[in-house]
């Protein structure tokens, strides 16, 4: 059963993932941390590309991303590393426009989303290389 | 979620994650208000190794990452400012302006010694099994 907390996170994220991001967006946040993924966090691309290295992550490889958001870092890595991945979070705009990111990087035979809360997720055990996730945990 | 992370790992499996956390040490007014300023739910009481490891993993590593995050946390308030005109036509006044301020409060929580961000990585033993 979520708290109250979780259900205004949840209320606060599921907007702002399906907001508008014109090209304004876009540049602060490349100016920020380096890239134009949907980030909104504190985790730069020279942070994410340490992730893909600590996690060995390359092709043949499957890496579960818990709170994927617009797919910050998970599809980025997948991107990245040629691994497969699976990204998991409640609000569901965010994995959609993470799944059509993905197709336009040529990546959508690699990339799946799943919307579900990181408390229950529907997934089968042992199933996974690697496992991240950024400022979920908190 | 530790746990549901190591299930879902196959032995020898790896975690790696940045977490936001009050700084170790702090007294219960200090730690309250870390919670109050920070992201969302700063609420665990341990610190992350001992976490990791009562979820069952080895081999943890943690690496303090605080003076970036000190330091992205201002570029965002910067950048936005710099293109605040452009930021409230997309998005609105209010939401430009609630944006700032919750950047703002976590950013001087961070400077005035409450929060830290970590990068923790660790292992699933080779011989754990699925569970």
């Amino acid at each position: 059963m979520p708290t109250e907390e979780e259900r205004e996170t949840r209320r606060k994220f599921t907007g702002r993932y399906g907001e508008a991001r014109g090209p304004v967006v876009e540049q602060v946040e490349r100016a920020v941390i380096g890239g134009d993924w949907g980030a909104s966090g504190y985790t730069t691309v020279e942070q994410a590309d340490h992730l893909g290295r600590v996690l060995q992550l390359g092709p043949g490889r499957r890496l579960l991303d818990v709170g994927a958001g617009r797919g910050w870092p998970g599809l980025y890595l997948a991107v990245r590393t040629g691994c497969d991945v699976v990204l998991t979070d409640v609000p569901l705009p965010g994995l959609r426009l993470a799944m059509r990111r993905a197709a336009i990087e040529a990546a959508a035979d690699r990339a799946s989303a799943v919307a579900s809360s990181a408390r229950a997720l529907p997934l089968r055990a042992g199933s996974f290389d690697a496992v991240v996730h950024t400022d979920v945990l908190c | 979620m530790l746990r549901a992370s190591r299930s879902l790992l196959r032995p020898g499996g790896r975690t790696a994650f940045f977490t936001i956390h009050p700084t170790p040490g702090l007294d219960p007014r200090l730690r309250r208000r870390a919670h109050h300023d920070g992201p969302v739910a700063v609420a665990s009481h341990l610190p992350n190794r001992v976490l990791l490891e009562r979820a069952g993993f080895v081999d943890v590593e943690e690496t303090d990452v605080t003076a970036e995050f000190e330091r992205v946390g201002r570029a965002w308030i910067e950048e936005g400012d710099r293109h605040r005109d452009a930021l409230v036509e997309l998005l609105g006044a209010d939401e430009v302006e609630t944006r700032r301020q919750e950047r703002c409060v976590q950013l001087q929580a961070v400077e005035d010694g409450l929060l830290q961000r970590s990068l923790l990585v660790a292992t699933k033993p080779i011989d754990a099994g699925l569970r």
